[in-house]
């Protein structure tokens, strides 16, 4: 559904304005880190790690040294004993004294051509002594496991994470009392569920770019989510000074988690400082698969109860979480995952635990939903089990249970603004129409919150001698349009045309911090941050209004078009003028900043306990709901989704079809994790990581019926009342599809993905097939 | 450093003669040589589309094309088809219609939509869809692409 | 480095073929490129077959029979109106090969030399009796293609050896259907099924692939279910013996169950498409 923009009072904001970018990448100008180019910059490419666990023993480098092109090699000896990391510090720039996953860089060449470097790669002689591996978290936590981090004890942690052995960190939430809770439930449902690690297949392979200067200054470009998350993790690794490194970005062809945290910017950084010459990067596709990161497989078990009237009562879940080698984001997502497990319901007795344990793989991390689609996946389907027992509609089970704005989410958020309801109402009475031809559905149905908001952002607004704006927020637009979107928040509150706004890019010597374009939080934070700078601008142009018409400022308001004039009269003084004498003459060029941390506490020691809970401050809470109908091939079981609608509550759509486009393009992703995307591990290698072998959704296998409704529910704090809409869109897909398979098929799913073979074997099970 | 071969090629129109290794692809000779940026390498597998180029008119693989076997052949790219009238209405309407988030995509997804337009003046949806399927968008969800391409095809009807 | 060599005729390709030890003959490229990126091979020369006249395109022969060249493009070969009928299987699974950019570029001689277990040609062309033509430095034969996959990857194809043709016998009006079974459209089959019913509509021949190192096809079974089409325990009988020659792998796409599962059902249900398509 399209809002009817007209209808929407202002300048800018609820407008479908095109995207900024656009142009220039319809014409193919843009430049990505892959097209960019230095005077002497060489090219650097990576050895990896052929073992999933072993002690590095030593390097013989002549041969590879002495191959043709050959400039610099970087190892493990290069680096200090500098570790980053976003929740436990325990990765070094390149692995050092151990490699822990088959894949891990282990040593980087720089050389005149990519081909060169690649060939002198494998030149290079690395003695290792092998260790036996943990390939699973249940292995890990086993009494006599290897144990990957030896040091995990002394790794500086930001936050309680209980790490011991194996386990990277344990997080457990209580509210209510969930054992007693039990004896009041006339229906209690309970199961296992697994999910798959997905990858995240952004097109654009992780690259970067470094160079430094004569004083030693390094200069660096990437792939990225956040130029300042890129210049924390390459100065811990590297132990330099912040100010010693400046974080610029291209254009990024999109990230969905796996750009935010560290990929190969601290090695690019290491090679160029040892070559002495700019040294540019990039992975390969299969590098991108084995060196970057995934989605995270969970283990769940769930409980759930409810009264006889659908009133749900308790639930419990624990998760067993397989980390990878590397913390990175995962203590996030585990401690995520727990606090949103229980669903958009008010349910009063509540446990959530979990493990998330150290294993030798590749590092999972943050991808789109942050563990929310794998315990929904589960939990999504307990409702719809506890639908079936009592013999209640779908819909209706879940709107008995709902949250609504003034509730309190688990363990203490408060819900400030919440149109689950009107998502679940707008999705029922569009999917509960008959197909067109006839032929029935085969529905199911799941609905998700999710958070926008964590840490700190800021936004800086200058008016320039014409009366234009330049907005420097520091936020990385990764295609999905925040340069745009915060344009027109800015474009709004100066009640300028969008076009007079141009946004800079983000760069660490130039740019207000940024925690980073993740969250779902950039609209919301970071456009808080911009509508207060863009308020600050008008009050210092009110003020030299004030002086240039002669009256107070009381008087005054701002008109359309960047004016500013007396109320009642015709007289006004353009921002031109107003920033003419700003510049020339009195008080100085304005500038409007704003910064702001989101600083709500996420939990209320009144009323839960949280044990390891690394979030200490969260967000606010957009709401959807998604229907899918499915057919089922009766041959291979194969699903295909023949219409799916999906309904956001996303405060404030500032731009609309941007809204729309994060919905169908989270749909589609959700959809390849539901049905067909999985990374297998053959032993301790990726089977495949290779986009043959690997498959990813294509046009040909996505409904053409996808729908986008948007719902408006304004929060209290956002720009214009607008929340995240970047993650919800994917994180109710699995469950609806696993809902609208059990459906059609009379079996009922709790392994992902549903792939043709399982949905079959479920079938012939069933006696459906 | 590898062998470089003088080869003579036209590109977007141009004659061009590039040194490039003589075993080299279409997308190196063109990406490295040429520092014609459009194709990216997404796979160089021949999966993902984002380096498709057109041979002739044809789109191709620029992974997986030969350099060699370019000369004597047109070679068209999208940053190079400025004057291309299809081409143009396609972009128009990729912009208009939200079909770029990232981008990475969308020169290879511009290809294969302008050779489509060039066979089949008014295709369905579903046509539409399958002569997109070689191109891997992992943004839009293809939705939004669609919709330009028939929009560009309907405009271009008229 | 590999030498890149564009001969104009035959002749000359196979005498390069036969003269140098690391040469591999190249047509689309869209496996050999790909594999010579993720350095698989680095052959001393490729020889390409792209400018040697008479080897692409489709035509009919003054007896009626088919003949493709190994040269010819996928998306000729899917978009033929020679290829009718009992032969409309091999223009359905043309079709199904990757996508229209990788049709542009890959070849029926190419796919077939490539033998991958799963490609889309190989039942096609097994279903429609093909016979391939050979040639090397010297001479040339014809081979069944019944008779062309030895193993996983190994094919009856020689050192120096180019596939040049191939003959199919003139289309029957009799329906075709080629079934694939993939993750996702233009991946490789998981299972793929090629089905014909003979002239007087009273037989099948049908061909099942991905489910072993080569097509699965068993003539005598066929010969068998002959009359017996609206027979189901016929029917089974037939599936159930390509269900024996089977010999598949676990592998991305799915496990060898799965396969052998989807054996049975391929073969029902084509049946069942092919037998509506004649009414
Ligand atoms: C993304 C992608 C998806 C694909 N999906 C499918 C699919 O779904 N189904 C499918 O069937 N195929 C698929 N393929 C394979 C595609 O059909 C290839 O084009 C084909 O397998 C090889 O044909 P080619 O002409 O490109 O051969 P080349 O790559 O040129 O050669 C392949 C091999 O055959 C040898 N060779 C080539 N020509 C001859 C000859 N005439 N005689 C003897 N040897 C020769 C070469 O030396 C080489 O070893 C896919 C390929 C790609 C890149
Ligand atoms: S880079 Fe050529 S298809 Fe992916
Ligand atoms: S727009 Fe990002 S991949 Fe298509």
């Amino acid at each position: 559904m399209t809002l009817d923009t007209s209808l929407l009072a202002g300048t800018a904001v609820g407008k479908s304005v095109p995207k900024t970018d656009s142009a220039e990448k319809v014409l193919g100008r843009a430049e990505y880190i892959a097209d960019m180019y230095l005077p002497g910059m060489l090219h650097g490419a990576i050895l990896a790690s052929p073992h999933a666990h072993a002690k590095i023993k030593g390097y013989d480098l002549t041969e590879a040294l002495a191959a043709p092109g050959v400039v610099a090699i970087v190892t493990g000896d290069d680096v200090g004993e500098g570790r980053m990391g976003a929740f436990i510090k325990d990765e070094h720039a390149i692995a050092k004294g151990k490699v822990l996953y088959v894949g891990e860089p282990v040593a980087a060449v720089a050389a005149r051509t990519e081909a060169e470097a690649r060939r002198a790669c494998q030149l290079i002689r690395v003695d290792y002594e092998e260790l036996p591996a943990v390939l699973s978290p249940e292995a890990g936590l086993e009494d006599d496991a290897p144990i990957l981090h030896e040091k995990l004890a002394d790794y500086i942690k930001v936050f309680d994470a209980g790490s011991t052995g194996n386990l990277c960190s344990r997080t457990e939430l209580v509210e209510g009392d969930v054992e007693a809770a039990w004896a009041e439930c006339d229906v209690i449902v309970e199961g296992e569920f697994t999910t798959q690690p997905q990858a995240h297949v952004s097109i654009e392979p992780c690259g970067a770019l470094a160079t430094v200067d004569p004083a030693g200054r390094v200069t660096l470009w990437s792939a990225n989510q956040s130029v300042f998350r890129v210049q924390a993790n390459v100065c811990e690794s590297l132990g330099l000074p912040m100010s010693q490194l400046r974080s610029l970005t291209p254009r990024v062809g999109a990230g969905f988690g796996n750009k935010m945290e560290p990929h190969i910017q601290p090695i690019t950084v290491a090679l160029a400082m040892k070559a002495k010459r700019p040294v540019k990067l990039i992975l390969s596709r299969e590098e991108d698969f084995e060196m970057v990161r995934a989605r995270h497989p969970f283990r769940v078990k769930m409980k759930t109860g409810a009264k006889a009237d659908g009133t749900i009562v308790a639930r419990d879940c624990e998760v067993l979480v397989d980390c990878g080698a590397f913390a990175d984001d995962s203590p996030g997502v585990m401690g995520y995952a727990l606090l949103m497990c229980g669903g958009p319901y008010r349910i009063p007795n509540m446990r959530a635990a979990g493990q998330l344990v150290y294993t030798n793989k590749l590092r999972f991390g943050a991808f789109r939903g942050f563990g929310n689609p794998q315990v929904l996946f589960a939990g999504e389907q307990q409702i719809d089990e506890l639908a079936e027992k009592l013999g209640m509609d779908p819909f209706e089970i879940r709107r008995k249970n709902l949250v609504a704005s003034g509730d309190t989410w688990f363990v203490g958020p408060q819900v400030a603004s919440c149109g689950m309801d009107r998502c679940l109402d707008a999705v029922e009475e569009a999917a509960t129409k008959p197909r067109a031809d006839g032929t029935p559905r085969n529905l199911g149905l799941s609905i998700t919150a999710h958070i926008s908001g964590l840490l700190g952002t800021g936004a800086i607004v200058r008016m320039l001698e014409d009366g234009t704006i330049s907005l420097n927020t520091g936020a990385t637009d990764i295609g999905q349009g925040s340069d745009t979107v915060l344009a027109q928040i800015c474009a709004e509150e100066l009640k300028l045309p969008f076009e007079q706004v141009a946004v800079a890019s983000p760069d660490t010597d130039g740019s207000p911090y940024n925690w980073g374009t993740t969250a779902s939080r950039v609209t919301y934070t970071t456009g808080r941050a911009v509508k207060g700078a863009a308020r600050k601008v008008v009050d210092q142009a009110m003020a030299h209004a004030a002086e240039m018409l002669e009256c107070p400022v009381e008087e005054l308001e701002l008109r359309e078009g960047g004016r500013i004039g007396r109320v009642g009269s015709n007289s006004d003084v353009t921002f031109a003028q107003i920033s003419g004498r700003a510049h020339w003459a009195i008080g100085g060029p304005i500038v409007g900043s704003d910064t702001l941390v989101f600083d709500q506490p996420t939990h209320d020691p009144k009323r839960a306990v949280a044990l390891g809970l690394p979030f200490p401050r969260i967000g606010v809470f957009s709401f959807a709901a998604t229907a899918v109908d499915v057919d089922i091939d009766q041959v291979s079981g194969q699903v295909s989704v023949h219409e799916a609608w999906t309904a956001a509550d996303v405060g404030r759509a500032i731009n609309p079809q941007l809204c729309e486009v994060q919905l169908y393009g989270g749909f589609v992703q959700g959809l390849g994790f539901a049905v067909v995307e999985e990374m297998v591990w053959d032993g301790a290698r990726l089977a495949n990581p290779s986009l043959m072998d690997y498959k990813v959704p294509t046009s040909r296998d996505v409904p053409d019926a996808l729908h986008a409704i948007i719902v408006e529910d304004p929060d209290p704090t956002g720009p214009f009342g607008a929340k995240g809409v970047g993650e919800i869109g994917l994180n109710p897909v699995p469950g609806a599809v696993a809902n609208a398979v059990a459906a059609a098929t009379g079996f009922r799913h709790r392994h992902l993905p549903l792939t043709g073979e399982r949905v079959l074997n479920g079938m012939i099970r069933a006696g459906t097939a | 450093m590898a062998k470089k071969q003088l080869f003579s090629l036209s590109v977007n129109g141009e004659e061009v003669d590039v040194a490039s290794p003589s075993d080299a692809t279409l997308l190196e000779t063109l990406r490295e040589d040429l520092r014609v940026l459009s194709p990216k390498r997404g796979c160089n597998q021949g999966v993902c589309g984002a380096c498709t180029v057109l041979v002739d008119g044809v789109p191709v693989r620029s992974c997986l094309t030969l350099t060699a076997l370019c000369e004597g052949h047109d070679i068209g790219t999208v940053d190079g088809m400025g004057e291309d009238p299809i081409l143009a209405t396609l972009q128009k309407h990729m912009v208009e219609k939200g079909g770029v988030q990232c981008g990475f995509c969308t020169g290879g997804m511009l290809m294969s939509a302008r050779n489509l337009l060039a066979e089949t003046p008014r295709p369905s949806r579903d046509t539409v869809k399958s002569a997109l399927s070689g191109n891997i968008c992992r943004c839009t969800g293809y939705r939004t692409i669609v919709d330009a391409v028939c929009g560009a095809a309907e405009e271009l009807a008229q | 480095m590999t030498q890149i060599l564009q001969p104009e005729t035959l002749d000359e390709a196979l005498a390069v073929l036969a003269a140098e030890d690391e040469a591999m003959p190249m047509s689309g490229g869209a496996t050999l490129v790909a594999m010579k990126n993720a350095r698989l091979v680095e052959p001393t020369h490729l020889v390409s077959l792209d400018r040697i006249a008479g080897l692409r395109g489709i035509a009919t022969l003054p007896d009626g029979r088919i003949r493709i060249g190994a040269m010819t493009r996928h998306f000729e070969t899917a978009s033929s109106a020679l290829l009718t009928g009992s032969l409309s299987v091999l223009r359905q699974a043309a079709g199904k090969i990757a996508n229209r950019v990788v049709r542009n570029m890959g070849t029926m001689g190419g796919s077939v030399a490539n033998a991958d277990p799963a490609a889309d040609y190989l039942p096609a062309l097994a279903c429609c009796d093909a016979v391939l033509t050979i040639a090397r430095a010297g001479g040339e034969r014809e081979l069944s293609i019944l008779d062309y996959v030895e193993d996983w990857y190994e094919t009856a194809l020689e050192e120096g050896e180019v596939i040049t043709a191939f003959t199919l016998p003139a289309p029957e009006e009799s329906p075709s259907a080629y079934r694939k079974i993939a993750r996702v459209t233009g991946d490789f089959a998981t299972a793929s099924c090629a089905m014909a019913l003979t002239a007087d509509g009273q037989g099948i021949r049908v061909a099942i692939g991905a489910c072993g190192p080569g097509p699965l096809r068993d003539p005598e079974a066929e010969q068998a279910l002959i009359g017996k089409l609206d027979d189901p325990d016929a029917v089974t009988a037939l599936a159930e013996r390509l269900v024996a020659m089977a010999d598949p792998i676990d592998d991305v796409r799915g496990t060898a169950d799965y396969r052998l599962a989807l054996i049975p059902r391929l073969v029902r249900q084509g049946l069942d498409d092919l037998k509506k398509d004649l009414r």
